[in-house]
Formats: structure tokens, sequence, C-alpha cells
């Protein structure tokens, strides 16, 4: 039989070559396998379904907002933020406290913003108690959160206890798993 | 859900072996084999429109793949598409789509060693100076029965009963080499072919003057399926298949697409070559007869087609004899059927029974489909209704599973999904598989509607298996049409764990661990 070239035949010659070539260079790059441990670390973060974070409103506490949003971003996580307004005793423990209730609502609005800026779920919560650490505790058990998120303050006062009153409390009494951030001094 | 329990069988691990190269080989060794067959067949009855009804009937067959992909990463156990039915809509269908499938395994034998012994006689000519055809005779109401092709047949059965008998394993190294020199000599005819011989005015003029009847078009578009059909060899492995759940998407989708481009390619390769009369005519050889006029290769790629065609159509062939052994044995392991199919030779420690009787059914297959005036045409008829009633079945469990088991990780995913709220969770309800299972649906209707044996054979193969089926069960005291109680989580967990699938392990136990949580809170 005698060659008959033609230019269309040429071009699906080269396509078929082309296409059957790059299918089956795709083919042979599997990703990576994965180690049990591995394994287990990442899905341990992915599980972090429901993640708490107390603001007082200040900076470091702020940091720690935007650190649970990063840690919740690729399960879509729900956020829990609580401001615990602290009650001295010598109040009832359902005292008005307008000024200060007016910044407990300022703080979390804002951590609502950068909540809504990962496209993630706020839950807000006020909370009144007698210690800031039982009142981030209670609302851990109210809402079954999966983690806790801690900012604490960056200067150690100098008191036997490193991480200060409320961040003692939480490590001791919460019913979950406690990340603390604590920014240098 | 009935309270009866299937009895437990030792399970014995198969060892994971199956590289990516492997599994892709095992599919390909299997389904790039149809070509060999399905080419001539459909080109006598699709015509000028041959490329048009292999990509038509591509189409369907790319979403039936990209259905298998996603439920044999979910799920990577050796049952292919009757463990999927079971799965997904209970004991009763998973038989269904057993039978469905175990007809095709016998056809598969039966088809692929009569097409085997097809391109061995291309060699006919040169030895003994006549061809094939010369030795058809006409007696009674038979007429073109060819009994040496017949005989050929037979004993390539006969060879592959006794090889298997005696538990010669597959080597899954040969496939892959046989594969690997198959794979690059279609490509080579492929290329060569529409680089010095292909005329786009034949294929044109043909196209227009030789356009098949509506009946011929859905004829050719029914058979042209039966080029696509062996993904379950993925699925089968896919128990042996080393990381299978990130392994077969990959294998399955490559598979799935290098043999759409092959037979697409294959066909209009073919019309813009030679009519489509001389594919009629060497219905048994017919990718020989292609290669055999292509210039500066034809010379050796005409033989070279023949020898490898019936190579892989012969392992083809035992892919049918295996697949009808590891089919059985899953099915008994799930009270379908009787474990009395899987029990062992004393000596050579393989299922003889399965062997021989699936065997013996092709042999009845083949001396029938011998009888009638093409033999491949006869089984081609038949392999498509089993086919496409098993892959009804997948398609309709791929849905329900999305629902009933949104737990079980799914690797891939099939495309094109709608976010539905069910049961308080997003479910993504799958488009695509509606659509895929409407194609195959029609497919099998074009089936019944035009293939004049299968949709006589096809049913009374499923209610023969029924009648037996409805024995089985009421012997054995299980329930005949609900299912018995499956522990699927547990086997689920073991499964992945064995195929050291820990991303989707961990995954699971989460799933579950939330799925648990919130019926706890609910409560």
């Amino acid at each position: 039989m005698q060659p008959h070239v033609t230019f269309l035949g040429a071009v699906l010659a080269s396509l078929f070559a082309i296409s059957i070539g790059g299918l089956l260079w795709w083919m042979l790059h599997p990703p990576a396998q994965i180690q049990p441990a591995v394994a287990k670390a990442r899905y341990a973060v992915g599980a972090f379904k429901r993640i708490l974070v107390p603001t007082s409103g200040v900076p470091y506490s702020e940091k720690g907002i935007e650190l649970a949003c990063r840690l919740g971003a690729e399960q879509k996580a729900e956020i829990v933020l609580t401001y615990v307004l602290e009650i001295p005793r010598t109040l009832p423990l359902n005292a008005p406290i307008p000024e200060v209730e007016t910044q407990a609502n300022e703080a979390l609005e804002r951590g609502k913003e950068i909540v809504e800026l990962h496209h993630l779920v706020p839950i807000l919560r006020l909370e009144r108690a007698r210690e800031a650490g039982e009142g981030i505790v209670k609302v851990a058990k109210d809402n079954e959160v999966d983690v806790i998120v801690l900012g604490i303050h960056p200067t150690w006062h100098g008191s036997q206890n490193i991480w200060g009153k409320t961040t003692d409390i939480v490590l001791r009494k919460a019913p979950c798993e406690v990340i603390i951030d604590k920014l240098p001094e | 859900m009935a309270s009866a329990t299937v009895p437990k069988h030792g399970k014995t691990e198969l060892r994971r072996d199956v590289s990516i190269w492997g599994s892709y080989m095992w599919g390909y060794a299997d389904v790039g084999a149809d070509i060999y067959v399905a080419l001539g067949l459909v080109m006598a009855y699709a015509q000028g429109a041959a490329s048009l009804v292999f990509a038509l009937a591509g189409i369907v067959y790319i979403m039936i793949g990209l259905a298998y992909t996603e439920l044999s990463s979910a799920y990577p156990v050796a049952g292919g598409g009757p463990y999927f039915t079971l799965r997904g809509l209970g004991d009763f269908w998973g038989f269904v789509g057993g039978s469905a499938l175990l007809l095709d395994y016998t056809i598969d034998i039966a088809l692929f060693a009569t097409a085997s012994a097809g391109y061995l006689n291309f060699f006919m000519p040169y030895i003994f100076g006549q061809g094939i055809e010369s030795f058809a005779i006409s007696f009674g109401p038979f007429h073109n029965v060819n009994p040496v092709w017949c005989l050929e047949t037979l004993f390539i059965i006969g060879l592959l009963i006794l090889v298997n008998i005696k538990g010669i394993k597959e080597s899954s190294f040969l496939n892959s080499i046989i594969g690997a020199v198959d794979l690059l000599a279609e490509g080579s005819i492929i290329i060569f072919g529409f680089l010095f011989a292909w005329k786009p005015e034949l294929l044109a003029h043909q196209w227009n003057t030789q356009f098949p009847s509506l009946h011929n078009f859905m004829y050719g578009s029914s058979l042209a399926i039966i080029s696509f059909v062996g993904l379950e060899s993925i699925s089968q492995a896919a128990q042996e298949t080393k990381r299978p759940a990130s392994v077969i998407p990959r294998t399955s989708l490559i598979l799935i697409f290098t043999v759409f481009i092959f037979a697409v390619s294959f066909s209009t390769l073919g019309l813009g070559i030679l009519p489509w009369q001389t594919f009629a005519e060497h219905m048994g050889d017919p990718v020989a007869t292609l290669a055999h006029t292509i210039p500066y290769i034809g010379l050796i790629a005409g033989p070279l087609a023949a020898i490898l065609g019936a190579t892989i159509l012969f392992i083809s062939s035992n892919t049918g004899v295996m697949g009808a052994s590891r089919l059985t044995y899953s099915l008994s392991q799930f009270g379908i059927i009787s474990p009395w199919f899987h029990s062992v030779h004393p000596k050579f420690h393989t299922p003889v029974r399965t062997i021989v009787i699936f065997s013996m059914i092709a042999v009845i297959q083949t001396v029938l489909s011998f009888l009638t005036s093409s033999a491949i045409d006869t089984l081609g008829n038949m392999y498509a209704f089993g086919a496409t009633l098993g892959y009804t079945l997948v398609f309709i469990s791929l849905i329900k599973l999305r629902f009933s088991d949104p737990y079980t990780p799914r690797p891939y995913k099939m495309p094109v999904n709608l976010k539905l709220d069910y049961k308080g969770r997003k479910v993504g309800f799958p488009v695509l598989g509606v659509i895929g299972m409407l194609g195959v649906a029609t497919i099998l209707f074009e089936v019944v509607l035009t293939h004049t044996i299968g949709r006589i054979a096809g049913p009374s193969w499923v209610i023969l298996c029924f009648v037996y089926y409805v024995w089985y069960r009421k012997k054995a005291g299980l329930p005949v049409f609900k299912s018995i109680k499956h522990d699927w989580e547990s086997e689920q967990i073991e499964v992945l764990t064995s195929a050291e699938e820990y991303n989707l392990l961990e995954q699971y136990k989460l799933a579950l661990a939330e799925r648990d949580k919130k019926r706890k809170e609910i409560k």
C-alpha cells in the first residue's frame, strides 16, 4: 500500500500520542503515602469542629481568635467566642454593669468580624462568673466544644503561677483540649 | 432487616503486591482486549457511523467508569459490581447483579476464546492456503456453521480449565509485560495508520453514503458497549492492590480514557483506511486486518497484531474463569450462594467446582453460538445484556449509597453533584450518576429491543439463577427478599486498615464518631 500523508492525519496522530502519553504520565505520579501516625495527627486537628476562644478585647486575645479560625478553616469549624464578665462577690451575679457590658459586646463584635472574614460561623456568648476561668470552663461544657484556644497576657508579673489564675483554672478544669498562645514579652 | 446472620468463614487475606502499573495493566489486559472483538462486530452493523457509535457508547462508558472509580476506591474489596449492589440495595439485588456478572464471565470465557482462535486463524491462509471461512458448512436449519473454529475454541477453553485447575497463577508481571507490548503495538498501529494511511475523504464518503438504519444503529451502539467491558478487573484485584484507595481512582480513570481514545481512534482510523464491509468480513481478526494494510509496518504489524490479539484475548478469556471463581467466592461469603462453590481441590488447592461448572457453561454457550450464523455476534448479544443489567444496578447503588452511607470516605467522587440536606447532613446527589444510569438503561432497552437472542437468553439465565437462589436461601434458613444483617462498619475499618489507607481510616472513624455524637444529642 502506498503511503498517504495528510495534515489532518498527522494532527490526529499527534493528538493521540500526546493524550495517551500525558494520561499515563499522570497515572504514574500518585501522591506519597501517609504513615499511620501522620494520619492520626492530621485528623486529630481535623476533628476540631467547635472551637472556643475567650476574648477580652485586647490584641493578644484577638490574635487567639485569628489562630482559632485558621485551625478550623479546613473543616469549617464553628467558632464560639466568649467574653466572661467577672462579677465581684459583693454584687449579685446578674447585676447590670453597663460600661463593662458595652466593652464586652464591642470585643465580641470585633471577634465576630474576624471569624466572618474566614467564612466561618461565629457563636457569641456573654458569660457572667465570679472567676473568668470558671466562666470559660462553663461555656466549654455548655457548648460541647472540642478545643479551647486561649491567647494569654504576654508579660509575666513574677507570680508563682506562670499562666495566671484564669489559665490555671482552664487548664485544670477544661473538658477538652486547650491550646495556649502566649506572645513573647 | 432480618435478624439471621451470615455464617462466618475463615478469611484469607490476599497479599498486596499489585502496583499502580500492575493495576492498570490488570484492567487493560481485560478491557484493552475488547476492541479486538468489538471493532469488526460494531463495524458490521454501525457501518459508516461506527465512530459515532463508539463515541456515544464511550460517553456512557465514561460515566460507568466514573461510578466504578468512586465505588471501588471507597470500598476496595474484591467483589466488584455485585458487592456495591449488595451494600447499596441489599442481598436480593446483590444476587441479581451477581447473576448478571456471572453470565458475563461465562460469555467472557466463550467470546474471548472464540476471538482468540479467530486471530490465530489470521495465519491460516499462509499455512493451509485457505481461510477459516472455507470450512463453514450448512446442515438442516443451521447455516454457516464453522466446526473447525468451534473445535479450536473448545480446545482453548479446555486448556483454560486445565491451567486453572492445576493452579498456575496468572502472573501480574506477565500481564504487565503483555499489556505493555500490546499498548505499544496498538498505539503504533494508530499513529502510523493516521500518519501514512488515513484518508479523511474515505471516512467522509462512508459517513455520507453508508449511514446505518435506525435498527442497525441501535444494535451497533448496544454492541459497542462490549468494547468497554472489563472495568470489573480493577475492582476484582482491589484486595491485592497496594494502597487501593489511592491507586484505583488513578488507574480506573486512566483506563477509562485510554480505552475510550483507543476505541474511537481505531474506528475512525478503520473507516479512513478500509470500507466497513472489509471489517465485517474479517470479524474474527479486524485489528490484524487493519494493521496489515498500513505502509511500512503492515508486513510486521499484521501478524504481530494477530499474535498479540490471540494472546491478550486468551488472557481476557482466562479473566472470565478467574472472575467467576472470585465472584462466587465473594457471593458465598455474604450468604448469596452456597459455600459449596468455593471448596478447593485437595491436591491442587484450586476452586475446582467453580472452574469446571462455569467453564462448562461457557462450552455450552460456545457450541450453541456456533450453530448460529455468527458465533461472535451471538455471544456479543448476550454479553451486552449481562453488562448493561449489572451496570444499571451499580448506578442505582451509587446513588443510594450516597444517602445511606455518607460516612465512608470517597477518595474520588463522580463530578457534578447537587448539595441536598438529608437527615441533617449535606449529601451530594450525583447528577452524572443519574445521567449515566439513564444512558445504560437506554442501552439495556436497545439490547432488549434489538438482540433477538440476548433478550431471551439473558433474562432466562437470571431466572435460572433466581430459582437456585430461592432454593439455597430457603434451605439455609435465610430470607429471600430481605437482607441478612451485615456489620459493614467493622468490615470497612478492617478493609481500610489492611489496605494501609490510614488517612481514610481516620476520616472514616471521625465521621462515625461525629454521627454517634449527633445521635446522642438527639436522644
